[in-house]
Protein backbone atom coordinates (compact mmCIF):
# COMPACT_ATOMS: atom_id res chain seq x y z
CA UNK A 1 0.00 0.00 0.00
CA UNK A 2 0.77 3.30 -0.63
CA UNK A 3 2.40 5.71 2.22
CA UNK A 4 0.41 8.21 2.84
CA UNK A 5 2.77 10.08 5.85
CA UNK A 6 6.28 9.26 6.18
CA UNK A 7 7.97 10.71 8.93
CA UNK A 8 11.87 9.94 8.58
CA UNK A 9 14.63 10.33 11.53
CA UNK A 10 12.40 13.48 12.85
CA UNK A 11 13.71 15.54 15.75
CA UNK A 12 12.07 18.27 17.34
CA UNK A 13 13.92 20.36 19.85
CA UNK A 14 12.56 23.26 21.67
CA UNK A 15 14.07 26.59 21.82
CA UNK A 16 15.83 27.23 25.15
CA UNK A 17 13.21 29.58 27.17
CA UNK A 18 15.68 30.65 30.02
CA UNK A 19 16.77 27.19 29.99
CA UNK A 20 18.59 24.61 28.18
CA UNK A 21 16.98 23.35 24.75
CA UNK A 22 15.03 20.34 25.09
CA UNK A 23 14.75 17.44 22.74
CA UNK A 24 11.21 16.07 22.52
CA UNK A 25 11.49 13.99 20.19
CA UNK A 26 15.01 12.17 18.66
CA UNK A 27 14.88 10.47 15.90
CA UNK A 28 11.88 9.18 15.02
CA UNK A 29 10.82 6.99 11.75
CA UNK A 30 7.31 6.20 11.37
CA UNK A 31 5.39 5.77 8.24
CA UNK A 32 1.45 5.52 7.81
CA UNK A 33 -0.26 3.88 5.17
CA UNK A 34 -3.18 5.13 2.88
CA UNK A 35 -6.46 4.35 4.92
CA UNK A 36 -4.61 3.49 7.70
CA UNK A 37 -5.47 3.52 11.41
CA UNK A 38 -1.98 4.08 13.67
CA UNK A 39 -2.20 5.22 17.66
CA UNK A 40 0.32 6.95 19.05
CA UNK A 41 0.86 5.47 22.45
CA UNK A 42 3.06 6.45 25.61
CA UNK A 43 3.19 8.27 29.04
CA UNK A 44 2.71 11.79 29.44
CA UNK A 45 5.69 14.50 27.97
CA UNK A 46 7.16 11.55 25.71
CA UNK A 47 6.38 13.90 22.33
CA UNK A 48 2.85 12.67 21.35
CA UNK A 49 1.36 15.87 20.91
CA UNK A 50 4.79 17.33 19.69
CA UNK A 51 4.82 14.47 16.93
CA UNK A 52 1.04 16.03 16.14
CA UNK A 53 1.95 19.13 15.85
CA UNK A 54 4.48 18.53 13.09
CA UNK A 55 2.54 16.31 10.80
CA UNK A 56 -0.63 19.46 11.60
CA UNK A 57 1.78 22.02 10.31
CA UNK A 58 2.62 24.21 13.89
CA UNK A 59 6.00 23.03 14.07
CA UNK A 60 8.57 23.24 12.04
CA UNK A 61 11.21 19.65 12.36
CA UNK A 62 14.32 20.31 14.01
CA UNK A 63 15.96 17.72 12.20
CA UNK A 64 14.78 14.85 9.71
CA UNK A 65 11.42 15.31 7.64
CA UNK A 66 7.85 14.67 7.75
CA UNK A 67 6.42 13.82 4.08
CA UNK A 68 2.44 13.87 3.38
CA UNK A 69 2.00 11.95 -0.52
CA UNK A 70 5.85 12.31 -0.74
CA UNK A 71 5.78 16.35 0.18
CA UNK A 72 7.79 18.16 2.99
CA UNK A 73 4.94 19.49 5.56
CA UNK A 74 4.94 22.86 5.02
CA UNK A 75 2.67 24.42 7.26
CA UNK A 76 -1.00 24.16 8.30
CA UNK A 77 -3.69 22.82 5.35
CA UNK A 78 -6.97 21.72 5.49
CA UNK A 79 -5.97 18.29 3.56
CA UNK A 80 -5.63 17.58 7.65
CA UNK A 81 -8.28 17.75 9.80
CA UNK A 82 -7.34 18.46 13.80
CA UNK A 83 -9.11 17.32 16.90
CA UNK A 84 -7.70 18.44 20.22
CA UNK A 85 -8.34 16.99 23.76
CA UNK A 86 -9.63 20.70 24.36
CA UNK A 87 -10.66 23.80 22.71
CA UNK A 88 -10.82 21.89 19.18
CA UNK A 89 -14.28 24.28 18.73
CA UNK A 90 -14.47 28.33 19.27
CA UNK A 91 -16.69 29.14 22.16
CA UNK A 92 -18.17 32.07 19.91
CA UNK A 93 -19.56 30.10 17.89
CA UNK A 94 -22.45 27.59 17.81
CA UNK A 95 -21.80 24.28 17.26
CA UNK A 96 -23.38 24.28 13.98
CA UNK A 97 -21.10 27.59 13.43
CA UNK A 98 -18.14 25.95 14.27
CA UNK A 99 -18.81 23.41 11.85
CA UNK A 100 -20.01 25.29 9.13
CA UNK A 101 -16.66 27.62 9.81
CA UNK A 102 -14.23 24.40 8.81
CA UNK A 103 -16.05 23.69 6.09
CA UNK A 104 -15.80 27.73 4.93
CA UNK A 105 -11.91 27.61 5.37
CA UNK A 106 -11.62 23.64 3.36
CA UNK A 107 -14.11 25.15 0.62
CA UNK A 108 -13.75 28.44 -0.03
CA UNK A 109 -16.34 28.82 -2.49
CA UNK A 110 -19.14 26.11 -1.04
CA UNK A 111 -22.49 28.34 -0.62
CA UNK A 112 -23.43 29.52 2.53
CA UNK A 113 -26.92 27.38 2.66
CA UNK A 114 -24.99 24.14 1.55
CA UNK A 115 -22.56 24.72 4.50
CA UNK A 116 -25.31 24.70 6.78
CA UNK A 117 -27.15 21.56 5.60
CA UNK A 118 -23.57 19.77 5.86
CA UNK A 119 -23.26 21.08 8.99
CA UNK A 120 -26.22 19.60 10.07
CA UNK A 121 -25.87 16.50 8.26
CA UNK A 122 -22.75 15.72 10.49
CA UNK A 123 -24.42 16.91 13.61
CA UNK A 124 -26.82 14.11 12.60
CA UNK A 125 -24.36 11.81 12.21
CA UNK A 126 -22.31 12.60 15.07
CA UNK A 127 -25.88 12.23 17.10
CA UNK A 128 -26.50 15.61 17.87
CA UNK A 129 -29.23 16.66 15.48
CA UNK A 130 -30.80 19.19 18.20
CA UNK A 131 -27.90 20.64 19.44
CA UNK A 132 -26.96 22.53 16.12
CA UNK A 133 -27.84 26.07 17.97
CA UNK A 134 -26.28 25.44 21.26
CA UNK A 135 -22.42 27.03 22.32
CA UNK A 136 -19.91 24.87 23.25
CA UNK A 137 -20.17 25.97 26.76
CA UNK A 138 -23.48 24.94 26.87
CA UNK A 139 -22.01 21.62 26.05
CA UNK A 140 -20.78 18.32 27.84
CA UNK A 141 -17.42 17.58 27.14
CA UNK A 142 -18.00 14.50 25.25
CA UNK A 143 -21.13 16.67 23.04
CA UNK A 144 -17.92 18.96 22.59
CA UNK A 145 -15.97 16.51 21.01
CA UNK A 146 -18.70 15.14 18.95
CA UNK A 147 -19.12 18.27 17.53
CA UNK A 148 -15.13 18.35 16.40
CA UNK A 149 -15.18 15.25 15.59
CA UNK A 150 -18.24 16.20 13.30
CA UNK A 151 -16.38 18.95 11.94
CA UNK A 152 -13.05 17.19 10.90
CA UNK A 153 -15.27 14.39 9.18
CA UNK A 154 -17.85 17.16 7.44
CA UNK A 155 -14.36 18.95 6.01
CA UNK A 156 -13.50 15.51 4.28
CA UNK A 157 -10.01 15.61 4.86
CA UNK A 158 -7.37 12.92 3.99
CA UNK A 159 -5.89 12.79 6.78
CA UNK A 160 -7.35 12.71 10.54
CA UNK A 161 -4.77 13.75 13.40
CA UNK A 162 -6.53 13.30 16.79
CA UNK A 163 -4.28 13.94 19.56
CA UNK A 164 -6.21 12.16 22.53
CA UNK A 165 -9.41 13.29 21.58
CA UNK A 166 -11.46 11.24 24.50
CA UNK A 167 -8.89 11.69 27.37
CA UNK A 168 -11.05 14.32 29.29
CA UNK A 169 -14.12 12.08 28.92
CA UNK A 170 -15.42 9.64 31.63
CA UNK A 171 -14.75 5.84 31.40
CA UNK A 172 -18.65 5.54 29.89
CA UNK A 173 -18.89 7.85 27.59
CA UNK A 174 -15.67 7.19 26.16
CA UNK A 175 -16.39 3.88 24.89
CA UNK A 176 -19.50 5.25 23.42
CA UNK A 177 -17.13 7.72 21.24
CA UNK A 178 -14.67 4.99 20.55
CA UNK A 179 -17.54 3.12 19.08
CA UNK A 180 -18.80 6.29 16.97
CA UNK A 181 -15.93 6.95 15.72
CA UNK A 182 -15.08 3.12 14.63
CA UNK A 183 -18.40 3.40 12.92
CA UNK A 184 -17.46 6.61 11.06
CA UNK A 185 -14.48 5.76 10.14
CA UNK A 186 -15.12 1.84 8.87
CA UNK A 187 -18.15 2.75 7.05
CA UNK A 188 -16.70 5.91 5.95
CA UNK A 189 -18.07 6.37 2.34
CA UNK A 190 -15.36 6.68 -0.93
CA UNK A 191 -12.77 4.80 1.42
CA UNK A 192 -11.34 5.44 4.91
CA UNK A 193 -9.04 8.32 6.22
CA UNK A 194 -6.02 7.92 7.18
CA UNK A 195 -5.74 8.38 11.21
CA UNK A 196 -2.92 9.19 13.64
CA UNK A 197 -4.30 8.94 17.11
CA UNK A 198 -2.48 10.08 20.04
CA UNK A 199 -3.63 8.13 23.68
CA UNK A 200 -2.01 7.05 26.57
CA UNK A 201 -4.89 4.16 26.85
CA UNK A 202 -3.63 0.84 25.52
CA UNK A 203 -7.42 -0.56 25.29
CA UNK A 204 -8.19 2.22 23.55
CA UNK A 205 -5.25 1.45 21.22
CA UNK A 206 -6.45 -2.01 20.66
CA UNK A 207 -10.11 -1.38 20.15
CA UNK A 208 -8.93 1.01 17.22
CA UNK A 209 -5.54 0.97 15.44
CA UNK A 210 -4.49 -1.42 12.66
CA UNK A 211 -1.01 -0.53 14.19
CA UNK A 212 0.27 0.82 17.20
CA UNK A 213 3.40 3.11 17.41
CA UNK A 214 4.80 3.19 21.34
CA UNK A 215 7.07 6.11 22.02
CA UNK A 216 10.01 5.98 25.31
CA UNK A 217 10.35 8.81 26.87
CA UNK A 218 13.22 11.70 27.25
CA UNK A 219 14.01 12.31 24.60
CA UNK A 220 10.93 10.85 23.15
CA UNK A 221 11.77 7.65 20.43
CA UNK A 222 10.21 4.94 18.78
CA UNK A 223 10.28 2.03 21.08
CA UNK A 224 8.36 -0.77 19.36
CA UNK A 225 5.23 -0.89 16.71
CA UNK A 226 2.89 -3.70 17.24
CA UNK A 227 0.40 -4.88 14.26
CA UNK A 228 -2.95 -5.13 15.31
CA UNK A 229 -4.56 -7.92 13.30
CA UNK A 230 -8.23 -8.19 15.00
CA UNK A 231 -10.93 -8.38 12.08
CA UNK A 232 -12.99 -5.27 11.38
CA UNK A 233 -15.79 -4.09 11.85
CA UNK A 234 -14.50 -4.36 15.40
CA UNK A 235 -16.67 -3.95 18.37
CA UNK A 236 -15.41 -3.81 22.23
CA UNK A 237 -17.84 -6.65 23.45
CA UNK A 238 -16.82 -9.21 20.87
CA UNK A 239 -13.29 -8.12 21.24
CA UNK A 240 -12.56 -8.65 25.06
CA UNK A 241 -13.84 -12.10 24.91
CA UNK A 242 -11.35 -13.34 22.82
CA UNK A 243 -7.61 -14.46 23.97
CA UNK A 244 -5.60 -12.78 21.79
CA UNK A 245 -6.76 -9.55 22.65
CA UNK A 246 -5.63 -10.12 25.94
CA UNK A 247 -1.95 -11.24 25.23
CA UNK A 248 -1.51 -8.33 23.31
CA UNK A 249 -2.69 -5.96 26.20
CA UNK A 250 -0.83 -7.60 28.43
CA UNK A 251 2.46 -7.41 26.36
CA UNK A 252 1.45 -3.52 25.35
CA UNK A 253 1.16 -3.53 29.69
CA UNK A 254 4.17 -4.53 30.35
CA UNK A 255 6.30 -2.84 27.71
CA UNK A 256 4.45 0.10 28.78
CA UNK A 257 4.90 0.03 32.40
CA UNK A 258 8.00 -1.12 32.05
CA UNK A 259 9.05 1.97 30.11
CA UNK A 260 7.42 4.70 32.64
CA UNK A 261 9.67 2.49 35.71
CA UNK A 262 12.83 3.20 33.76
CA UNK A 263 11.79 6.84 33.14
CA UNK A 264 11.47 7.24 37.40
CA UNK A 265 14.05 5.35 38.76
CA UNK A 266 13.99 1.84 37.74
CA UNK A 267 13.60 -1.43 39.50
CA UNK A 268 12.58 0.54 43.22
CA UNK A 269 9.06 2.03 41.13
CA UNK A 270 6.31 -0.14 42.22
CA UNK A 271 3.31 0.06 39.74
CA UNK B 1 -52.53 36.63 39.95
CA UNK B 2 -53.52 38.10 43.45
CA UNK B 3 -49.74 37.10 45.25
CA UNK B 4 -48.10 39.24 42.48
CA UNK B 5 -50.24 42.04 42.62
CA UNK B 6 -50.69 42.08 46.65
CA UNK B 7 -47.42 42.89 48.24
CA UNK B 8 -45.97 45.35 50.52
CA UNK B 9 -45.45 47.74 47.35
CA UNK B 10 -48.54 48.22 46.77
CA UNK B 11 -49.40 49.23 50.59
CA UNK B 12 -46.57 51.88 50.30
CA UNK B 13 -48.02 52.75 47.20
CA UNK B 14 -51.70 53.17 48.87
CA UNK B 15 -49.16 55.36 51.93
CA UNK B 16 -47.98 57.93 49.43
CA UNK B 17 -50.79 58.25 47.94
CA UNK B 18 -52.90 59.07 51.27
CA UNK B 19 -49.73 61.23 51.81
CA UNK B 20 -50.72 63.41 49.11
CA UNK B 21 -54.07 64.49 50.95
CA UNK B 22 -52.35 66.16 53.62
CA UNK B 23 -52.56 70.02 54.04
CA UNK B 24 -49.06 71.63 51.71
CA UNK B 25 -46.88 73.54 54.13
CA UNK B 26 -47.39 76.70 51.48
CA UNK B 27 -49.33 77.63 48.43
CA UNK B 28 -46.08 76.99 46.42
CA UNK B 29 -46.65 73.85 47.47
CA UNK B 30 -49.61 72.82 46.37
CA UNK B 31 -49.25 71.05 43.49
CA UNK B 32 -51.03 68.08 44.91
CA UNK B 33 -53.13 67.30 42.14
CA UNK B 34 -49.95 66.88 40.02
CA UNK B 35 -48.55 64.66 42.41
CA UNK B 36 -51.30 62.79 42.28
CA UNK B 37 -51.70 61.82 39.08
CA UNK B 38 -47.88 61.09 39.00
CA UNK B 39 -48.56 58.76 41.68
CA UNK B 40 -51.14 57.04 39.65
CA UNK B 41 -49.07 56.46 36.63
CA UNK B 42 -46.20 54.89 38.88
CA UNK B 43 -48.86 52.73 40.17
CA UNK B 44 -49.91 51.80 36.86
CA UNK B 45 -46.54 51.32 35.20
CA UNK B 46 -45.62 49.02 38.66
CA UNK B 47 -48.70 47.05 38.12
CA UNK B 48 -48.10 46.45 34.46
CA UNK B 49 -44.33 45.88 34.90
CA UNK B 50 -44.93 43.16 37.68
CA UNK B 51 -47.71 41.24 34.56
CA UNK B 52 -44.86 40.61 32.33
CA UNK B 53 -42.24 39.19 35.60
CA UNK B 54 -42.43 35.42 35.33
CA UNK B 55 -39.40 34.64 37.97
CA UNK B 56 -40.11 34.52 41.51
CA UNK B 57 -36.77 36.39 41.99
CA UNK B 58 -37.74 38.87 39.35
CA UNK B 59 -40.66 39.73 41.71
CA UNK B 60 -39.03 39.94 44.83
CA UNK B 61 -36.49 42.34 42.71
CA UNK B 62 -39.37 44.40 41.67
CA UNK B 63 -41.27 44.45 45.42
CA UNK B 64 -37.60 45.75 46.89
CA UNK B 65 -37.06 48.47 44.06
CA UNK B 66 -40.77 49.90 44.22
CA UNK B 67 -40.71 49.18 47.71
CA UNK B 68 -37.59 51.82 48.25
CA UNK B 69 -38.49 53.91 45.74
CA UNK B 70 -42.12 54.81 47.66
CA UNK B 71 -40.17 54.66 50.86
CA UNK B 72 -38.03 57.89 49.63
CA UNK B 73 -40.81 59.43 47.96
CA UNK B 74 -43.13 59.17 51.16
CA UNK B 75 -40.29 60.30 53.16
CA UNK B 76 -39.75 63.37 51.06
CA UNK B 77 -43.04 64.76 50.40
CA UNK B 78 -43.56 64.43 54.26
CA UNK B 79 -40.22 66.37 54.91
CA UNK B 80 -40.95 69.33 52.65
CA UNK B 81 -44.32 69.73 51.82
CA UNK B 82 -46.28 68.37 54.20
CA UNK B 83 -44.39 69.01 57.58
CA UNK B 84 -41.92 70.87 56.28
CA UNK B 85 -39.22 69.74 58.64
CA UNK B 86 -36.42 71.10 56.00
CA UNK B 87 -35.69 74.43 54.98
CA UNK B 88 -38.08 75.34 51.90
CA UNK B 89 -36.02 77.50 49.81
CA UNK B 90 -33.31 74.38 49.46
CA UNK B 91 -35.56 71.54 49.41
CA UNK B 92 -38.27 71.33 46.92
CA UNK B 93 -41.23 69.27 47.35
CA UNK B 94 -41.61 66.30 44.99
CA UNK B 95 -44.62 68.08 43.48
CA UNK B 96 -42.47 70.98 42.77
CA UNK B 97 -39.63 69.05 40.90
CA UNK B 98 -41.96 66.58 39.19
CA UNK B 99 -43.47 69.76 37.53
CA UNK B 100 -40.81 71.47 36.55
CA UNK B 101 -39.87 68.02 34.91
CA UNK B 102 -42.97 68.47 32.80
CA UNK B 103 -42.49 72.07 32.58
CA UNK B 104 -39.17 72.12 31.39
CA UNK B 105 -38.97 69.14 28.79
CA UNK B 106 -38.08 70.41 25.43
CA UNK B 107 -35.05 72.01 27.67
CA UNK B 108 -34.03 69.20 28.85
CA UNK B 109 -34.57 66.81 25.74
CA UNK B 110 -32.16 69.68 24.05
CA UNK B 111 -29.48 69.51 27.42
CA UNK B 112 -29.64 65.71 27.04
CA UNK B 113 -29.09 65.42 23.22
CA UNK B 114 -26.43 67.47 23.40
CA UNK B 115 -24.65 65.58 26.27
CA UNK B 116 -25.30 62.29 24.68
CA UNK B 117 -23.90 63.80 21.47
CA UNK B 118 -20.74 64.35 22.72
CA UNK B 119 -20.56 61.17 24.52
CA UNK B 120 -21.47 59.57 21.49
CA UNK B 121 -18.87 60.58 19.46
CA UNK B 122 -15.91 60.51 21.81
CA UNK B 123 -16.98 57.20 22.57
CA UNK B 124 -17.45 55.62 19.37
CA UNK B 125 -14.21 57.50 18.11
CA UNK B 126 -12.21 55.71 21.22
CA UNK B 127 -13.72 52.68 20.79
CA UNK B 128 -13.11 52.49 16.84
CA UNK B 129 -9.76 53.67 16.48
CA UNK B 130 -8.65 51.37 20.16
CA UNK B 131 -10.01 48.23 19.09
CA UNK B 132 -8.26 47.98 15.79
CA UNK B 133 -4.99 48.86 17.35
CA UNK B 134 -5.36 47.37 20.77
CA UNK B 135 -6.16 43.89 18.25
CA UNK B 136 -2.47 44.93 16.04
CA UNK B 137 -0.21 45.55 18.95
CA UNK B 138 -1.76 42.39 21.33
CA UNK B 139 -0.47 40.52 18.01
CA UNK B 140 2.51 42.13 17.51
CA UNK B 141 5.17 40.52 18.83
CA UNK B 142 7.96 43.70 18.03
CA UNK B 143 5.59 46.17 18.81
CA UNK B 144 3.56 45.22 21.71
CA UNK B 145 5.90 45.08 24.83
CA UNK B 146 6.94 48.74 24.09
CA UNK B 147 3.08 50.22 22.84
CA UNK B 148 1.77 48.09 26.33
CA UNK B 149 4.46 50.21 28.44
CA UNK B 150 3.69 53.66 26.21
CA UNK B 151 -0.07 52.57 26.94
CA UNK B 152 0.42 52.51 30.76
CA UNK B 153 1.87 55.84 31.10
CA UNK B 154 -0.20 57.70 28.85
CA UNK B 155 -3.44 55.83 29.91
CA UNK B 156 -2.56 56.83 33.53
CA UNK B 157 -2.54 60.53 32.96
CA UNK B 158 -6.44 61.55 34.09
CA UNK B 159 -7.90 63.00 30.88
CA UNK B 160 -9.39 65.84 32.48
CA UNK B 161 -5.79 67.72 32.77
CA UNK B 162 -6.43 68.06 29.17
CA UNK B 163 -9.15 70.53 29.26
CA UNK B 164 -7.56 73.76 29.59
CA UNK B 165 -4.62 73.04 27.25
CA UNK B 166 -7.62 71.61 25.09
CA UNK B 167 -9.42 75.23 25.21
CA UNK B 168 -6.77 76.61 23.86
CA UNK B 169 -5.88 74.41 21.78
CA UNK B 170 -8.92 73.56 19.59
CA UNK B 171 -12.12 76.12 18.54
CA UNK B 172 -15.57 74.85 20.87
CA UNK B 173 -15.83 73.92 23.84
CA UNK B 174 -17.20 70.88 22.12
CA UNK B 175 -14.88 69.70 20.58
CA UNK B 176 -12.38 70.06 23.81
CA UNK B 177 -15.13 67.58 25.58
CA UNK B 178 -15.62 65.14 22.60
CA UNK B 179 -11.54 65.02 22.88
CA UNK B 180 -11.39 64.23 26.69
CA UNK B 181 -14.09 61.75 26.26
CA UNK B 182 -12.33 60.24 23.01
CA UNK B 183 -9.28 59.91 25.42
CA UNK B 184 -11.10 58.89 28.39
CA UNK B 185 -12.21 55.35 26.29
CA UNK B 186 -9.42 55.38 23.95
CA UNK B 187 -6.59 54.45 26.38
CA UNK B 188 -8.42 51.73 28.88
CA UNK B 189 -10.00 50.14 25.54
CA UNK B 190 -6.21 50.30 23.95
CA UNK B 191 -4.98 48.29 27.22
CA UNK B 192 -8.17 46.33 27.36
CA UNK B 193 -8.10 44.52 24.10
CA UNK B 194 -3.73 44.21 23.95
CA UNK B 195 -4.33 42.27 27.38
CA UNK B 196 -7.52 40.52 26.28
CA UNK B 197 -5.22 39.72 22.61
CA UNK B 198 -2.19 38.41 25.29
CA UNK B 199 -4.09 36.29 27.50
CA UNK B 200 -6.03 34.10 24.32
CA UNK B 201 -5.25 30.73 24.55
CA UNK B 202 -2.62 29.25 22.98
CA UNK B 203 -4.78 26.28 21.86
CA UNK B 204 -7.25 28.12 20.79
CA UNK B 205 -4.85 30.02 18.14
CA UNK B 206 -3.55 26.71 16.91
CA UNK B 207 -7.10 25.08 16.87
CA UNK B 208 -7.57 28.46 14.29
CA UNK B 209 -4.21 27.34 12.13
CA UNK B 210 -4.99 24.07 11.75
CA UNK B 211 -7.98 25.31 9.74
CA UNK B 212 -5.96 26.78 7.88
CA UNK B 213 -7.29 30.53 8.42
CA UNK B 214 -5.79 33.59 6.43
CA UNK B 215 -5.21 36.83 8.23
CA UNK B 216 -8.00 38.75 8.16
CA UNK B 217 -10.42 36.26 9.38
CA UNK B 218 -8.06 35.32 11.98
CA UNK B 219 -8.44 38.74 13.56
CA UNK B 220 -11.95 39.26 13.04
CA UNK B 221 -13.49 35.67 13.84
CA UNK B 222 -10.96 34.18 15.99
CA UNK B 223 -8.79 37.13 17.59
CA UNK B 224 -11.47 39.72 18.39
CA UNK B 225 -14.38 37.43 19.96
CA UNK B 226 -11.67 35.65 22.05
CA UNK B 227 -10.59 38.88 23.72
CA UNK B 228 -14.05 40.36 23.32
CA UNK B 229 -14.72 39.74 27.40
CA UNK B 230 -11.61 42.05 27.56
CA UNK B 231 -12.45 44.65 25.96
CA UNK B 232 -15.76 45.14 27.32
CA UNK B 233 -14.37 45.50 30.59
CA UNK B 234 -12.10 48.25 28.90
CA UNK B 235 -15.35 49.62 27.28
CA UNK B 236 -17.25 50.00 30.21
CA UNK B 237 -14.47 51.73 31.91
CA UNK B 238 -14.39 54.15 29.31
CA UNK B 239 -18.03 54.78 29.30
CA UNK B 240 -18.15 55.35 33.27
CA UNK B 241 -15.25 57.70 33.07
CA UNK B 242 -16.76 59.37 30.72
CA UNK B 243 -19.89 59.85 32.03
CA UNK B 244 -17.98 61.77 34.93
CA UNK B 245 -15.70 64.01 32.82
CA UNK B 246 -18.50 64.97 30.98
CA UNK B 247 -20.57 66.56 33.79
CA UNK B 248 -17.78 67.95 34.87
CA UNK B 249 -16.45 69.59 32.30
CA UNK B 250 -20.24 70.75 30.87
CA UNK B 251 -20.12 72.33 34.65
CA UNK B 252 -16.87 74.25 34.28
CA UNK B 253 -17.25 76.14 30.72
CA UNK B 254 -20.30 74.78 28.86
CA UNK B 255 -23.08 76.35 27.33
CA UNK B 256 -25.14 73.12 27.05
CA UNK B 257 -25.50 69.74 28.46
CA UNK B 258 -26.90 68.39 31.48
CA UNK B 259 -24.31 69.51 33.64
CA UNK B 260 -24.66 72.78 32.69
CA UNK B 261 -28.55 72.75 33.05
CA UNK B 262 -27.51 71.63 36.84
CA UNK B 263 -25.08 74.57 37.34
CA UNK B 264 -26.67 77.74 35.73
CA UNK B 265 -30.02 77.14 37.87
CA UNK B 266 -27.76 76.51 41.11
CA UNK B 267 -25.93 79.59 40.54
CA UNK B 268 -29.48 81.23 40.13
CA UNK B 269 -30.56 79.35 43.64
CA UNK B 270 -33.14 77.34 41.58
CA UNK B 271 -32.97 74.44 43.45
CA UNK B 272 -36.24 72.71 42.56
CA UNK B 273 -34.29 72.66 38.78
CA UNK B 274 -31.04 71.48 39.97
CA UNK B 275 -32.53 68.59 41.86
CA UNK B 276 -34.44 68.12 38.73
CA UNK B 277 -31.30 67.74 36.94
CA UNK B 278 -29.89 65.67 39.24
CA UNK B 279 -32.57 63.30 38.94
CA UNK B 280 -32.34 63.56 35.28
CA UNK B 281 -28.70 62.34 35.01
CA UNK B 282 -29.06 59.85 37.10
CA UNK B 283 -31.81 58.26 35.02
CA UNK B 284 -30.15 58.84 31.64
CA UNK B 285 -27.09 57.37 32.62
CA UNK B 286 -29.19 54.63 34.18
CA UNK B 287 -30.24 53.89 31.14
CA UNK B 288 -27.36 53.94 29.12
CA UNK B 289 -25.54 51.57 31.17
CA UNK B 290 -28.48 49.32 31.03
CA UNK B 291 -27.81 49.13 27.58
CA UNK B 292 -24.43 48.80 27.37
CA UNK B 293 -24.87 45.77 30.08
CA UNK B 294 -27.65 44.24 27.57
CA UNK B 295 -25.27 44.72 24.55
CA UNK B 296 -22.27 43.26 26.48
CA UNK B 297 -25.13 40.24 27.55
CA UNK B 298 -25.87 39.91 23.56
CA UNK B 299 -22.58 39.61 22.68
CA UNK B 300 -20.82 37.48 25.12
CA UNK B 301 -24.26 35.13 25.58
CA UNK B 302 -21.78 31.90 24.46
CA UNK B 303 -19.93 32.96 27.93
CA UNK B 304 -23.15 31.39 29.42
N1 LIG C 1 6.60 24.84 23.59
C1 LIG C 1 7.41 24.05 24.32
N2 LIG C 1 8.59 24.53 24.79
C2 LIG C 1 9.39 23.75 25.52
N3 LIG C 1 9.14 22.48 25.84
C3 LIG C 1 7.99 21.92 25.40
C4 LIG C 1 7.06 22.69 24.63
N4 LIG C 1 6.01 21.90 24.34
C5 LIG C 1 6.26 20.71 24.90
N5 LIG C 1 7.46 20.72 25.54
C6 LIG C 1 8.08 19.59 26.24
O1 LIG C 1 8.26 18.56 25.31
C7 LIG C 1 7.95 17.32 25.88
C8 LIG C 1 6.93 16.61 25.03
O2 LIG C 1 5.71 17.34 25.09
P1 LIG C 1 4.39 16.81 24.41
O3 LIG C 1 4.65 16.55 22.98
O4 LIG C 1 3.31 17.77 24.73
O5 LIG C 1 4.16 15.43 25.18
P2 LIG C 1 2.87 14.51 25.26
O6 LIG C 1 1.85 15.02 24.32
O7 LIG C 1 3.37 13.15 24.89
O8 LIG C 1 2.41 14.52 26.68
C9 LIG C 1 7.48 17.59 27.29
O9 LIG C 1 8.52 17.29 28.18
C10 LIG C 1 7.17 19.04 27.30
O10 LIG C 1 7.44 19.60 28.56
MG1 LIG D 1 -0.10 15.74 24.70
Amino acid sequence: MRNKIEIKNLSVTYAAKGGQPFTALEDVSVTVADGEFVCVIGSSGCGKSTLLSVLGGLLPATAGSALIDGEPVRGTGTDRGVVFQHYSLFPWMTAKDNIAFGLKQAYRKMPADERARVADEYLEKVGLAGAGEKFPGQLSGGMQQRVAIARALAMDTDILLMDEPFGAIDAKNRTVLQELLLELWEGGAGGRKTIVFVTHDVDEAILLADRIVMLTNSPGRVGRVFDVPFARPRHRAELVRTHEYHALRDELMAIFFHDVGDKIGGAEVVL
Amino acid sequence: MKRKLVRFNTLLWVVLLAVQFLPDRTEKDALSPAMVWFVVGAGVFMTLLALRIKTAEGLQLHVDVFCAIFACLIAWTLATAKWNLMRESLFPAPGQVFTQMAEDYSKIFINIGSSLGIIAQGFVLGAVIAIPLGLFFGESARFGKAAGYIAVFLGAIPPVVYIPYGIALLPTFRSVSVFVIFLATFWPTLASTMSGVAHIERRVLDSARVLNVNRPTMLFRIVLPASLPSIFNGLGIGLTISFILLTSAEMIGSKAGMGYYVRYYSDFGDYTRTVVGIIIIGIVITAIMYGFNRLQRRLLRWRG
